[in-house]
């Protein structure tokens, strides 16, 4: 053991280099606790968070009742019922639309099955609840939560008008119906050959 | 009637002494958590009043509420008497500790800075520290469990060993005081910094603070109480006030083993230099205490902790001969010094 070294440990010079250190960590340390429900923390615009279903600008919903995000989802827990409107027949809507948000992976792959990009990944990520059944969520809520964080909404596609406007012309005057020649195709028995 | 006054104010002495001791140690705690945090780049209690002021009161109060379990095996009349056996001889020790240098007057009262001033002060408070390895010993039997037991016997085997270099570090200042008071202690400093022990007995003081670290069980000495081995040592089994007595007596140890290190080392209520003696010695005392108790949580951020074999070799073969030959040492050179100042 040289001079150095003996020095080096009767004044404790490797326990001193850590006190060092601790009190360098104590005066400029960088606090990395984050408050959390005072302190949000900033979410990566990748987020996928709970998924919600987006309007048009005119405020009416997207959602065409395809019920292609359905086939999509690996955990089943999307449900939807499509109906045609009344007011506008050939155009679908889903009658009840219901996600259940306990059952929901955030995969993300109904966002990208929906050929009208009418579901969206949200930054929603507080969905502790005292009452399961209200992540059992409605297209109400679902619109809800997407107004929420989708404020900017998407024009309303302007062929979409075209064929409103169509309609509403022709609802008075009856629609006009192709005309489909009708042939008659013998039907060959069985046996007769 | 002059008796009666004499009792009465030394009972008042008594209970102001305790009720600042005891909130030194209340916020002790926050303070350990705080500065701990602050060292681990985390923030430490935050919830309770303003940045967790409020947080020892809290923990109290919990530990005041919580159910009192005494397991069904074990010895119920020691498991109950262990936690006060620790926490009496912790803060019996403040009786002697001089905490400034002027006493109050008022008419014909004298109130002094300290309780009481025996002139066997420091033997009376190491008689005592030692005594409070007999709770801890006898808290960790009768539990009847093996985790208490273990730490039981660690604490007993750490107290006896380092309490040897602990005496004989103060047996230094003794002689260099020619007292045993901690009044004639600190007055025998006075004058400035290079008249403290420290600068004469450094030595002394390092042994001294290493040992009231492991007296205490303290990191990076805290094997009597090693959570990742024994779940919590010798007050495994402990809940509710119980526990929180174990707790207050660590904490009263860490405050008494402080200010017996500053009246022997740093000079008491001295000041530093004699410019600076306007400053009320009460500061002074009260600054070098918490410099040292800062110095222990800083050294618990830091220092990871020891194995029980290391501890025992380090005790045994390191601390205890540095001690003796420090006292030999200091021995020699006093009585050559008291030699050429008689001539």
């Amino acid at each position: 053991m040289t001079g150095k070294e003996l020095f080096k440990k009767a004044v404790f010079y490797e326990i001193l280099q850590g006190l060092g250190l601790t009190f360098k960590h104590m005066l400029f340390g960088k606090t990395m606790t984050e408050q959390y429900p005072r302190e949000k923390p900033s979410l990566p615009d990748g987020w996928r968070g709970a998924i919600v279903q987006l309007r048009y600008d005119d405020g009416s919903e997207k959602c065409v009742g395809c019920a292609l995000c359905e086939a999509a989802c690996p955990s089943h827990c999307i449900t939807v019922e499509s109906a045609e409107r009344e007011d506008m027949p050939q155009k679908r809507y889903s009658k009840r639309y219901t996600l259940d948000m306990t059952r929901c992976v955030f995969c993300g792959f109904c966002v990208q099955a929906c050929p009208v990009t009418a579901l969206a990944s949200s930054k929603e990520y507080e969905l502790a609840t005292t009452d399961k059944r209200e992540l059992i969520m409605e297209m109400d809520d679902l619109l809800k939560l997407g107004d929420k964080y989708f404020p900017i909404r998407e024009k309303r596609p302007q062929y979409t008008e075209d064929r409103f406007n169509f309609f509403k012309q022709n609802k008075a005057s009856g629609f006009p119906v192709a005309h489909v020649p009708v042939v008659n195709v013998p039907i060959a028995k069985k046996g007769a050959a | 009637m002059e008796l009666g006054i004499t009792i009465l104010v030394t009972v008042l002495q008594i209970a102001a002494v305790l009720g600042v001791v005891l909130t030194h140690v209340a916020y002790l705690t926050y303070a350990e958590r705080k500065i701990l945090s602050d060292m681990q780049d985390r923030l430490g209690p935050m919830e309770v009043g303003p940045h967790g002021l409020l947080q020892p009161l809290a923990d109290g109060l919990k530990l005041f509420f919580k159910e009192d379990i005494i397991p069904a095996g074990a010895n119920k009349i020691i498991f109950s008497a262990a936690p006060i056996l620790v926490l009496v001889p912790a803060l019996i020790g403040f009786a002697v500790v001089p905490f400034g240098r002027d006493s109050l007057q008022i008419g014909a009262i004298e109130i002094t800075p300290y309780i009481t001033d025996i002139n066997i002060g420091l033997l009376y408070i190491l008689a005592f520290s030692s005594l409070g390895a007999y709770g801890i010993l006898l808290g960790g039997w009768a539990s009847n469990s093996k985790y208490s037991l273990l730490g039981g016997l660690r604490s007993a085997a750490q107290v006896i060993s380092y309490e040897l270099p602990l005496g004989l570090a103060l047996v230094g200042p003794i002689l260099l005081s020619e007292s045993l008071s901690l009044t004639d202690m600190t007055v025998a400093q006075g004058g400035g910094i290079w008249r403290w022990f420290i600068v004469s007995q450094p030595v002394a003081f390092v042994i001294y603070m290493i040992c009231a670290i492991a007296e205490t069980n303290r990191l990076p000495f805290d094997l009597p109480e090693a959570e990742s081995e024994l779940v919590a040592g010798f007050f495994t089994e402990y809940s509710g006030m119980r526990f929180s007595f174990f707790f207050l007596a660590e904490y009263a140890n860490m405050i008494l083993v402080s200010c017996i290190a500053v009246v022997a080392f740093l000079g008491g209520w001295q000041a530093p230099l004699p410019a600076l003696e306007f400053i009320p010695p009460i500061v002074w005392f009260l600054a070098k205490v918490y410099f040292l108790l800062f110095f222990y949580i800083w050294l618990r951020a830091t220092v990871p902790r020891l194995r029980f074999d290391q501890l025992m070799a380090f005790g045994w073969k390191v601390m205890l001969p540095i001690a003796l030959v420090n006292v030999l040492l200091t021995s020699i050179v006093k009585y050559f010094l008291n030699q050429w100042a008689e001539k």
